[in-house]
């Protein structure tokens, strides 16, 4: 039923995530799912349908009702603040809609940040991160703020801040949602290209199915369930 | 630390909010450190008016069920030995009538020894007419204050008759007059302890013997040491609790007061804090995507309210002290107290550094509410939080 094992990165076992406050909504619904390293997955689904639910799972963000989460092989759910903390940091990169920069730094600063908060010299992450908003294009507008930048070019420090740290996965929620197709299809090209590079693993929640149509492998969630998983999509 | 640079990073920002929050505490600081200057001032210019001028370190008693202190001479040889102890007045206490031309007054006769007397009370200081040395070379003569030559109507070279029942009769010649500015001007004479010790008809014997220190603060030890040769002793802490009373209390007023408006201005903090952890609230979650735990999220915000509190401490104390410094001391225009019209504004360092460290520390106490807020933030709801 599941893949070879060495190669599987994450690990979903019954997940489940059920939101109550007087009336249960089930966002996941027992979800099993195998992801591998170096795959670049969309996960889309209608508006409720659980897919970002799914998305904070993976990402450490938020804590299931039931079930287990296997990251590398070791039980996400069962983790402390800190050790979820450092997870976070070491392995994990981030990528938002809306790229939720820090306004209080300029762009250098913010692709240094998971470097500061994981310890590493302040001029090795000043140089690490350089040469990462060199790759995105942004070289020039490394002492800019967000409200210096366009909305593309805020989006590729965000995506130079996922992946400073060298995370084995990468998770976007929606990140070329904000932007025009041109730049959509921009940040989607970066992205593919990063994970060709690097060999990280890409999940990423959208509602773009252009754009979902391009990755490796389309999981649909619909009512909290995988309703479809293409896995084939790389041989088209 | 990336904490810190975080922190200072979120008060570089808001510079506008940051500065009115340091402002806030600074003059609260600042008052509190103008103050703490006037009352040490005011603590020094009271002693020096009471304890270091008008009144012995420490006063020695005869033993129990004795009149007198027979043996004085020996005791002031061994109280001499006793660490600190700087000069030693041997005095004869009794009371006379005073006559002058049909004027009376019952008064309190202090046969004492010039010098001695005059190192411990510095009495000479307080003479307005005559000569306070005179005592020691005219016998039978007196020295007044003003009030009590104002009611017999006495001048230098005048003789007042003095008497008391079972006392010896004598004529005393007025060879000064004191002004002390106390009540005792009206109702204390000195004279030579040979002339007391005639007129009570006694043998070279004493009542009292008065101590000064090199040290008021040493007076506590030096009483102990006397009452531990045999003979009861008291400092002046004892003899006159009252001073230490009405300074404990000003002092205490004092800084219950201004302390309440150092927490007010920390509670400004506070709330300014509460506004950034709202305004913040997807930075926090975004922060603890990257992989800030909770715990380096609650140094972060104590970390701002403590330099807050710290650089507004800072501020006010060399404020406070600068316009201490400036002013010098406070002239009233009328006496306050003890004879005090002008208070000297006394800055000292350890008090600002207490000032710094409280304010420093009731700032990061006062932090520690919304920075344990921002916390507990969930990173899922803090993030996507519009």
């Amino acid at each position: 039923m599941f893949d070879d094992v060495s190669d599987i990165i994450i690990q979903i076992r019954n997940l489940s995530k059920i939101y109550g406050d007087g009336v249960e909504i089930k966002a996941l619904d027992a979800i099993d799912l195998d992801i591998k390293r170096g795959e670049f997955i969309a996960i889309v689904g209608p508006s409720g349908s659980g897919k970002s639910t799914l998305l904070h799972q993976i990402g450490i963000l938020d804590t299931p009702t039931s079930g287990t989460i296997l990251l590398k092989g070791i039980d996400i759910t069962k983790m402390s603040d800190k050790q979820r903390s450092k997870m976070r940091n070491e392995e994990l990169g981030f990528i938002f809609q809306y790229h939720h920069l820090l306004p209080d730094f300029n762009a250098l600063e913010n692709v240094m940040m998971p470097l500061l908060i994981k310890g590493t010299k302040r001029s090795k992450a000043k140089k690490m991160a350089f040469e990462l908003l060199k790759e995105v294009g942004l070289e020039d507008r490394i002492n800019h703020r967000t409200h210096q930048l366009s909305g593309g070019q805020n989006q590729r420090v965000a995506i130079a801040r996922a992946l400073v740290n060298k995370p084995s996965i990468v998770i976007g929620d929606e990140p070329t949602g904000n932007l025009d197709t041109k730049k959509s299809d921009s940040i989607y090209e970066l992205l593919r290209r990063l994970n060709k590079e690097y060999n990280q693993t890409f999940i990423l929640v959208t509602h773009d199915e252009r754009m979902a149509a391009k990755t490796d492998r389309i999981i649909r969630i619909v009512d909290g369930k995988i309703a479809e998983d293409s896995k084939n999509r790389k041989d088209f | 630390m990336y904490e810190l640079f975080i922190a200072v990073r979120h008060l570089t920002s808001r510079r506008r909010q940051t500065i009115f929050s340091v402002l806030a505490v600074g003059l609260a600081v600042m008052m509190l450190m103008w103050s703490q200057a006037m009352m040490v001032g005011f603590t020094d210019e009271m002693y020096s008016k009471t304890v270091d001028s008008t009144m012995p370190h420490v006063t020695v008693e005869p033993q129990e069920d004795e009149d007198y202190i027979h043996l004085y001479r020996n005791l002031i040889r061994n109280i001499n030995e006793i660490d600190g102890v700087v000069s030693i007045s041997p005095i004869l206490t009794g009371t006379a009538t005073f006559e002058y031309k049909g004027k009376n007054k019952n008064v309190v006769m202090q046969g004492i020894r010039v010098e001695d007397h005059d190192s411990v009370m510095y009495i000479n200081d307080n003479i307005i007419d005559g000569n306070f040395r005179d005592l020691e070379i005219s016998p039978n003569s007196v020295v007044v204050g003003d009030a009590l030559a104002e009611k017999l109507d006495v001048e230098i070279g005048d003789t007042i008759d003095a008497s008391f029942p079972e006392a010896n009769p004598t004529n005393l010649k007025v060879v000064g007059i004191y002004d002390s500015r106390t009540p005792m001007d009206e109702t204390l004479a000195f004279t030579s302890l040979s002339t007391v010790q005639d007129f009570l008809g006694v043998s070279d014997v004493v009542t009292t013997i008065l101590v000064r220190g090199d040290d008021r603060e040493r007076a506590q030890a030096i009483s102990g040491k006397i009452d531990a040769l045999g003979y009861p002793a008291s400092s002046w802490k004892e003899t006159n609790p009252e001073i230490i009373q009405t300074l404990k209390m000003e002092s205490t007023s004092n800084t219950i007061t201004l302390g309440l408006i150092i927490i007010i201005a920390s509670f400004g903090i506070v709330s300014t804090l509460f506004m950034v952890v709202m305004e913040k609230t997807k930075e926090i979650g975004m922060l603890m995507a990257m992989g800030v735990s909770r715990r380096s999220i609650l140094i972060i915000f104590v970390m701002e309210s403590g330099i807050l509190g710290l650089l507004g401490a800072l501020i006010g104390v060399m404020l406070g002290a600068m316009f201490a410094i400036y002013m010098g001391s406070y002239n009233y225009g009328f006496e306050v107290m003890a004879g005090i019209s002008t208070i000297p504004f006394v800055v000292r360092i350890q008090d600002a550094v207490i000032i710094v460290l409280f304010t420093f520390l009731l700032n990061l106490i006062a932090g520690i509410y919304p920075a344990s807020r921002a916390s507990k933030l969930k990173p899922v709801e803090a993030i996507g939080r519009d």
